[in-house]
């Protein structure tokens, strides 16, 4: 299966520390090369997409950061306030919401609301038009939360659609819901390391994505994979050949043998990684593997080499 | 103050803080600490949030287990491991933990289904934001004063910012006690009780701002929900006091994670300038899977020569466009090396900023990288060696 290009919104997560903003801008630079506008969106505290850019942080304004390419930093307040200006019709009562410390506390707290101000205003993003009733982004890219809180952010417009009455906020929700829930509009791009946990994570966040909410997987992207040295029959025979003990490198006796030792580490190293990555392609979406880089893929070369894995 | 051995703070705790953004290895690090506790004879109890399956299994563990349960001492020995103390593994539930508060403090049957069957509550009680961090500690409060353990290490929820532990917790709290809340729960609790001062008016203008957004019989839901749940807890200020007295005892102890990849390093100086500012003690940062050279990077024929005296494997991909096996076993080790490299290049960053004395953190410990995934005792015990 070829990546999707032709999605308006992607929704990128998994694990902690598997490399989503990596991931993101990669993806970002392969569309735009094939001609699309593309939106990034980052609503995190330290977003790190600026800095992958080479561009000054994102702001709540989007502003070209490379070719084809635009980047927005939502702010969470910010969103709120905006939604409730177009929501709130009367400037007596939008004071009253807004400008109460007391509302503000509570409403900090009140469960998916902040989820629901990002969510919503990154999907709003999708929708924007122009003048001319063209759509101001061609694919919109949410950098989104790792695993847990990313699912419970695309869990809040069910949420809402589930329990609020009808209402302005459940008729947003619904029409959020339409679009996420839509395989020709919308998909998760679920992204994982070839180790245990991340892609454990990850095949687990598969399974509660399309059978718990009936989300669309646009791909499953696996990130940092160790370009192969060997076959597997030489790994095997490297393991055999090694004597034990070779978990950690210690004393040694000729650099030669040290050598062997190196290898054998990294025998299991691949034989381990082989194993994690037919897990992720068994799964049924586009699949992507992206070579782990020798400098690190957190810069603009190391994004561009990365985009071109996406085909 | 001088600083602490991992050793000594292991002997010393009553408590051991494990934090550190996603992806470091942060459940493998608090099991290997509990270990290395239970091996230096401490009762130990390692509190854990969600650990990969096979590393739940090799302590014995289901995954939707939540009591409290002993690594069979057999289990130990069979992994080579001899453990003077005893170490107790139990998996934190937050929604599980806020329905035993529920059950334990209800005053009535009565009470105590209304909230468990209030379709908010159902909802929502696992996801109001803070709630896993709010029901850790509140576990941690009730375990603190357990005789049947001398340590608990406790794992911190996987958020993607450090911080939400420590801010979380506090946010669940100004949203159930806020004014706003109280004045809701008041006048929902109470109807026809009229309220004219100016809060009041306020509130009821914005109430009926957000009623529009959410339309009716939302917010009264809500307000029912949170209303119960306050008058439950006697109050949520006096119980997120006890969690901040609790956070600051002397032998409650910070262990930072962090991998050695920059980002993680950032991040966990970023959240030890953040305990500072709190007033909270950073007693060791761990960096775990550490690179480590690979001792000499051999040249192709040294490599051949090896491989003779070896009996090492045939080359499988030999052929003209192919670098020998011998070529790429050498470029194994050159790859190893720089990754070594790299590693020790980016901890000089965290030793220059923040090691030492008075500084951020007083000591560092470096846990390696091991080729294959940690996920039984043995390895946990090849990592407990290294820390302590």
């Amino acid at each position: 299966m070829t990546f999707p290009f032709d999605r308006r919104f992607l929704f990128v997560t998994g694990k902690g520390g598997v490399g989503k903003s990596t991931v993101t801008a990669a993806l970002a630079l392969a569309l735009a090369r094939r001609g699309r506008r593309v939106l990034v969106a980052t609503s995190g505290a330290r977003e790190r997409l600026s800095t992958l850019f080479g561009v000054a942080p994102f702001t709540a304004e989007s502003r070209l950061v490379a070719a084809g390419v635009w980047g927005v930093r939502i702010d969470v307040d910010a969103a709120m306030r905006e939604y409730g200006g177009m929501m709130l019709k009367s400037r007596t009562v939008y004071d009253a919401v807004f400008d109460s410390r007391l509302v503000q506390g509570f409403l900090a707290g009140v469960p998916g609301l902040h989820e629901w101000a990002i969510l919503g205003k990154v999907w709003y993003h999708s929708t924007e038009t122009d003048g001319a009733g063209r759509h101001r982004f061609d694919t919109v890219i949410h950098d989104a939360p790792a695993t847990g809180h990313g699912l419970e952010m695309l869990r809040v417009p069910k949420v809402i659609v589930d329990l609020v009455p009808p209402g302005i906020l459940r008729r947003d929700a619904e029409r959020a819901w339409h679009d996420l829930t839509d395989p020709i509009r919308s998909g998760v791009v679920v992204v994982a390391l070839p180790e245990e946990l991340p892609t454990t994570e990850a095949l687990e966040l598969v399974e509660a994505l399309t059978s718990e909410l009936g989300l669309p997987i646009a791909a499953v992207v696996a990130n940092g994979v160790l370009e192969p040295l060997f076959t597997p029959a030489e790994r095997q025979a490297l393991l055999a050949a090694v004597p034990s003990g070779l978990a950690q490198p210690g004393d040694v006796g000729s650099s030669g043998e040290a050598g062997l030792m190196s290898a054998a580490r990294r025998a299991i190293r691949e034989e381990l990684q082989a194993e994690h990555l037919a897990r992720l392609a068994a799964v049924a979406a586009a699949y992507v593997e992206l070579p782990l880089l020798p400098h690190g893929a957190m810069s603009l070369p190391g994004a561009s080499t990365l985009a071109e894995r996406f085909g | 103050m001088e600083p602490r051995r991992l050793c000594h703070v292991l002997d010393q705790s009553r408590v051991i803080l494990c934090a550190g953004c996603g992806g470091v290895g942060k459940t493998t690090i608090a099991a290997s600490l509990a270990l290395a506790g239970a091996r230096k004879g401490r009762r130990v109890l390692c509190l854990t949030i969600d650990p990969a399956r096979r590393l739940a299994n090799a302590l014995g563990l289901e995954r939707m287990d939540t009591e409290a349960k002993e690594v069979e001492p057999a289990r130990l020995t069979a992994a080579g491991v001899r453990v003077e103390g005893r170490l107790t593994v139990m998996m934190l539930d937050p929604k599980r933990t806020f329905d035993d508060l529920i059950v334990r403090h209800a005053s009535s049957a009565a009470m105590r289904d209304r909230i468990l069957q209030n379709r908010v509550y159902a909802h929502l009680s696992s996801r109001l934001a803070g709630t896993q961090e709010y029901m850790a500690m509140e576990k941690l409060l009730a375990l603190v004063h357990d005789p049947g353990y001398d340590l608990i290490v406790l794992d911190t929820p996987p958020t993607s910012n450090a911080l939400d532990f420590l801010d979380a917790p506090g946010r669940l709290i100004s949203t159930l006690d806020s004014p706003m809340a109280r004045w809701i729960t008041d006048t929902f609790a109470a109807p026809r009780k009229s309220r004219f001062d100016v809060v009041a008016r306020g509130a009821a203008l914005a109430l009926r701002g957000v009623a529009r957004l959410t339309g009716a019989g939302f917010i009264e839901q809500v307000a029912g929900f949170l209303a119960e749940l306050n008058g439950l807890f006697g109050g949520f200020k006096r119980r997120a006091e006890a969690v901040s007295a609790a956070l600051r005892r002397d032998d409650f102890a910070y262990v930072l994670v962090t991998s050695p990849e920059p980002a993680s390093i950032r991040e966990v100086l970023y959240f030890a300038e953040r305990l500072a500012e709190h007033g909270l003690r950073r007693d060791v940062f761990i960096v775990n899977r550490v690179h480590q050279a690979p001792g000499a990077t051999p040249t192709v024929s040294e490599v051949d020569a090896a491989l003779a005296r070896l009996g090492g494997p045939a080359d499988h991909a030999a052929g003209a466009s192919c670098p020998t096996l011998a070529e790429r076993i050498a470029r194994a080790a050159i790859e190893e090396d720089a990754l070594a490299r790299r590693d020790r290049e980016n901890l000089r960053v965290l030793d220059e900023l923040a090691l030492g004395p008075g500084e951020l953190c007083p000591i560092r410990v470096l846990v390696p990288a091991f080729p294959a995934d940690v996920h039984d005792i043995a390895a946990l015990a090849g990592i407990a060696d290294r820390i302590c």
